[in-house]
């Protein structure tokens, strides 16, 4: 034989060691360039979409905004509102993340909060978080509106569903008037001009009764037509333009706003 | 050729070929994972598909069929049963190297952060690392190539032969005694072997003997070891 395999073998093995410890080297040294870095763009985020302080609590709305392919479903999570320190947890309906606080003192002063808070969730399977900062503008809602009106010996009693955040001054009325739903309509009364009645409602959930003495008394423009309900009509309306003053902390606010209510008298015939 | 040199060549390429269609190691995971692939790792990241190709990931493979194509090349030396063996070593060594790369360079630690308008979302990722099927096929070859190199590639041992007069050339073959088939026989030096019907006929100088089938080896070797060897004998020499 011509060659040795054993120095073939011993050839061919220090040759390919060689190839892979330069591999190894090679490796390393190339690493740092073939590894690339990824992050996820286009994320679904959480936005705080309004603040609703009624007499029953602060509604906090979290809408979620999916900007892009991938699909994030809210499980659960929690929000804290930074100005008053208040924490609590969401809920979720049909998607739409809502958290409900209870109403305290220091809402009827803010004008904007700042709230944070965490989503939890599924995005495309995989357990998520996002958690969101804003600062959001609050919205105030105060309600009043007539639940009950009765008339009798010209004594008209109104009676006023209070919901509202801060106390409140009903009154005075302005130009109010009952007449029939009917074609052609009938006046039973009606009065041009303020009438200085007024009534207090605290803050929250209330029912208050205005109580009115529909008289020319009243006022020199006030006619009354009838001290009862007219006979052969059993549909009304009643006009009530009025004055509402919020007592804020900050100061009192009076704004007008018109009531109105259609009821039907006896059994409807 | 040798059924273990061809078992040693079938693992390599079993090992090849699976390598195609299945990972040798992965972290696996729903939207992330990594995929150790002939041509390199294949990350997948929520839909996105990236391909890291270390260079050490072609070694893999090359060092295996390399391994498993040797001991049918060169069949002379026991020595290409020692080279193979290294080669899987290698192989097996470079795959343990490009896993490290992983752990190195592609480490992952279950979970993602990404910036959102108002804050930022965490994704959690878990995954788990899996070692695949052609990751055994090649620990499998590595300990045949090694069994095969301390063995000589014979432990499968010899096969029972029907034919006596088969089991006569074997043992002229392995001897590298030269020697001629002839018609129901074999010739070595002036002897004949010939069989006839359920017997073994010796014809020497015209006359025959009836000859068992030891008798008839040894008769055939002591003439054929007068002839100078020739011949190639697998993984026969030193």
């Amino acid at each position: 034989m011509s060659t040795n395999p054993f120095k073939i073998t011993l050839l061919i093995s220090i040759l390919s060691i060689a190839i892979a410890l330069t591999l190894i080297w090679g490796t390393a040294q190339t690493a740092p360039n073939l590894i690339r870095y990824s992050t996820l763009s286009n994320t679904p985020y959480i936005k705080v979409e309004s603040i609703n302080v009624t007499s029953n609590g602060v509604y906090i709305r979290l809408a979620l905004i999916n900007n892009g392919t991938l699909a994030f479903k809210p499980t659960g999570g929690w929000v804290e509102i930074v100005d008053t320190g208040q924490v609590v947890n969401v809920t979720v309906i049909n998607g739409t993340v809502i958290a409900k606080l209870p109403l305290t003192p220091q809402w009827v002063s803010l004008a904007s909060v700042g709230v944070k808070g965490i989503v939890s969730g599924v995005l495309n399977g995989s357990g998520a978080y996002i958690a969101f900062f804003d600062v959001v503008p609050i919205h105030v809602i105060n309600t009043i509106g007539i639940a009950d009106v009765s008339y009798a010996d010209c004594v008209l009693n109104v009676t006023l569903s209070v919901n509202t955040v801060v106390p409140v001054v009903i009154g005075p009325i302005i130009n109010m008037s009952l007449f029939t739903v009917s074609t052609p309509g009938y006046y039973v009364f009606e009065t041009i001009g303020i009438i200085n009645t007024t009534v207090y409602a605290p803050a929250g959930s209330h029912n208050v009764t205005l109580t009115i003495r529909v008289s020319p008394a009243l006022g020199r423009y006030t006619y009354v037509y009838s001290c009862n309900y007219l006979s052969g009509f059993s549909k009304y309306t009643l006009w009530l333009p009025i004055g509402v003053t919020y007592i804020y902390p900050t100061g009192n606010v009076t704004s007008y706003t018109l009531l109105t209510k259609t009821f039907v008298v006896g059994d409807g015939s | 050729m040798r059924v273990e040199a061809l078992l040693q060549f079938a693992l390599a390429i079993a090992f090849v070929v699976l390598w195609v269609f299945v990972p040798t190691w992965s972290i696996s995971g729903v939207n992330y994972s990594v995929s150790l692939m002939p041509w390199g790792y294949v990350v997948r990241f929520f839909g996105e598909i990236h391909v890291i190709p270390p260079p050490t990931v072609y070694a893999v493979w090359l060092f295996a069929i390399d391994a498993g194509l040797l001991p049918l090349v060169w069949r002379r030396s026991r020595y290409s049963l020692y080279l193979a063996a290294l080669f899987s070593v290698l192989s097996l060594s470079m795959l343990m190297d490009t896993i490290l790369f992983q752990q190195r360079y592609l480490q992952f630690h279950g979970y993602t952060i990404a910036p959102t308008p108002n804050g930022y979302i965490y994704v959690s990722l878990p995954t788990r690392p899996v070692l695949g099927l052609p990751t055994y096929v090649l620990l499998a070859l590595t300990i045949l190539s090694i069994f095969n190199m301390v063995t000589r590639a014979r432990w499968l041992g010899t096969r029972v032969i029907e034919d006596p007069i088969v089991a006569v050339v074997r043992v002229l073959k392995a001897l590298n005694i030269e020697y001629s088939r002839i018609e129901h026989g074999v010739e070595v030096g002036g002897v004949r072997i010939v069989r006839q019907g359920g017997s073994l006929w010796l014809v020497r100088d015209g006359e025959a003997t009836e000859v068992d089938l030891k008798t008839a080896i040894t008769e055939a070797v002591k003439v054929g070891l007068r002839q100078p060897v020739i011949g190639v004998v697998d993984y026969g020499e030193d």
